[in-house]
């Protein structure tokens, strides 16, 4: 269900910007470190983790802000190649500075007390952790929803991914708003990284794991789709399970199986729009 | 006006002809590790153009090229390793399975435009990056094929590279061929305006299949040329970290212009030998670089240079 944390915010940039945004593995893996950092750092503090869960994904935030601002804002009117290389040029520039930062190890934060058990539910035991993560994809689904359909900011979002200029002529501050979205798929991600980092450390490589998985994810569900980023993970994680199951060691194939035949038959994707 | 154009491709023959000569006495100056070097720059460079046939000049963005590269080289890999086939024929046999290849992927990428041609691209060669990677009893896996047969006369790395140069020569003729005939400007209009050029009646999935497999016939003569040389392969040739430094390397240099590639390959490998002697940050360095070139330097090395030309003529004339 994390992954769908990171998915959609994959795919409310490039729903909103038109920017595919490689690096948003990268700025996953930075919140992971981050939470990791600020844990240990505050580790005779009680409750140091949700102290990281909540500042890391902020930090990653104002981190992607300053991108969006230096950066992006640069290249929009750009040829495509231009973006994906300006943002591959990302992934490799803040791959290194978390190696420079954190060095190779595997970094993990112990499990964060009310957590850290496990919980009997109808006779089965479960981690009360996969529990907790399992939850925070609805509810962060829901809480993007009601944002985006009854705050101002929603109506703003969608009417500038539904018509740019006629945003901006009707008085919208695009470029702000433009940095404002871009900072919230970064807090996403970041969220989604600290989430992690309980589970399944933090590592140098989990930037491209994580980004192969969210472009098969966003292109099921249909880019620039929030309901299509939902439905996208839980196919995704149905087929990945059942290809761990079947053939192990060919399972992320099926995942990129599954995506051709939806490029195939539904280019658009599940959930999205055709042009 | 003829005058001038007699002019200008006659110097360019001159230019050609000299640039020839200095890659064919290279041998004679440089010692063997450099040399090496320099083989390796117009292997990169062969895949480099190939890759650019369709993404400057059909101005289609793929993300998996890698993918080509490494049938290329696999194919004439397991040959050598399995058969008694000659090399000859196995290293012919590269290139023509990689088009192949590409004839099935590009049946289905091409009915795709923008970011999802790039997506599907990019899942096509992550499926064969796992194929190799996976399927132990014949690819041996993460292992790779290592000293692969090759036939004595080319086991000194002089005759290697005067054998990759002249297969280079041959492949880069093809492709200038290809750029300036009429399919090639036929490719350029449809990457200006696909729309129109359908109406004029051009059937535009077929343009694009064929620059595809034409792309990927290029890019298999890089990986069996590169097979031949580094006589080992890896499954990380079929990796997209491969397919973005193909990328990188056609911007380097400049999409819009034929020998861009080329040149972007030579500042390339050179940049990573001189780097990763300094700092096991390449990446970090390469990032950069590429943050640099594309704030300031657009339309790559090449295309810079002709503006600036083109700027001074302005101003003379």
């Amino acid at each position: 269900m994390v992954i769908f944390l990171i998915a959609v915010g994959l795919s409310l940039v490039f729903g909103t910007l038109q920017v595919l945004n490689l690096a948003h593995g990268s700025l996953y893996m930075l919140g992971a470190y981050l939470c990791y950092w600020i844990s240990a750092t505050l580790s005779q503090a009680s409750g140091s983790y949700w102290w990281a869960l909540l500042f890391a994904p902020v930090i990653v935030a104002l981190f992607g802000g300053l991108m969006e601002v230096l950066l992006l804002r640069r290249i929009y009117n750009r040829e495509v190649l231009d973006q994906y290389l300006l943002t591959f040029a990302l992934i490799l520039i803040i791959g290194d500075l978390c190696k420079l930062a954190w060095g190779v190890d595997f970094l993990l934060v112990p499990m964060p007390w009310p957590l850290n058990g496990p919980i009997i539910f109808m006779g089965m035991v479960f981690p009360r952790y996969n529990i907790f993560l399992i939850l925070c994809g609805p509810v962060v689904f829901v809480g993007l929803w009601a944002l985006i359909r009854y705050t101002k900011l929603g109506r703003i979002i969608r009417a500038m991914t539904y018509n740019r200029e006629m945003a901006d002529a009707l008085g919208t501050n695009v470029p702000l708003m433009y940095t404002v979205v871009f900072m919230l798929g970064c807090w996403l991600a970041g969220l989604g990284g600290a989430l992690v980092v309980p589970m399944a450390s933090a590592m140098p490589g989990m930037d491209m794991v994580i980004l192969i998985e969210c472009f098969i994810i966003v292109v099921i569900g249909g880019l620039g789709s929030l309901s299509g980023a939902f439905l996208g993970s839980l196919i995704f994680g149905l087929v990945n399970a059942f290809g761990i199951l079947i053939v192990p060691r060919l399972a992320i194939a099926f995942g990129f199986i599954l995506m051709i035949i939806v490029l195939i038959i539904r280019p658009w994707g599940l959930m999205g729009k055709p042009e | 006006m003829e005058s001038f154009f007699k002019k200008y491709f006659e110097g360019r023959a001159i230019i050609l002809v000299v640039i020839l000569v200095i890659f064919a006495v290279l041998p004679l100056i440089l010692p063997v590790g450099w040399l090496s070097l320099v083989n390796e720059m117009l292997i990169l460079a062969v895949a480099a153009c190939g890759l650019n046939l369709i993404l400057g000049y059909a101005g289609m963005v793929s993300f998996g090229p890698a993918g080509l590269y490494a049938v290329g080289a696999y194919t004439t890999a397991l040959i050598l390793i399995y058969t008694k086939i000659p090399f000859g024929i196995a290293f012919i046999a590269g290139p023509l399975i990689a088009a192949a290849a590409s004839i099935l992927i590009g049946w289905f990428c091409v009915r795709l435009t923008h970011v999802y041609f790039a997506l599907l691209t990019l899942a096509f060669a992550q499926i064969i990056h796992t194929i190799v990677f996976e399927w132990y009893g014949f690819t041996k896996g993460d292992d790779g094929i290592v000293d692969i047969p090759v036939p004595a006369f080319l086991a000194p790395i002089v005759n290697y590279y005067y054998f990759s140069l002249i297969i280079i020569c041959i492949c880069l003729a093809l492709m200038w061929m290809i750029v300036n005939s009429p399919f090639g400007k036929t490719l350029q209009a449809l990457r200006e305006n696909p729309e129109r050029t359908e109406f004029i009646g051009i059937h535009v999935r077929l343009y694009q299949l064929s620059a595809f497999v034409l792309s990927g016939f290029f890019l298999g003569v890089a990986g069996a040329l590169f097979c031949g040389f580094n006589k080992n392969v890896f499954p990380n040739y079929a990796h997209w970290m491969k397919s973005t430094e193909m990328l990188v390397v056609c911007l380097l240099g400049g999409i819009y212009t034929f020998i861009g590639p080329v040149v972007g390959s030579i500042v390339y490998v050179l940049l990573d030998k001189v780097i990763t002697s300094f700092t096991q940050y390449w990446p970090l360095v390469l990032g950069l670089v590429v943050l640099a070139l594309l704030i300031f330097l657009e339309g790559g090395i090449v295309g810079f240079i002709f503006r600036k030309a083109a700027r001074s003529k302005q101003k003379g004339g």
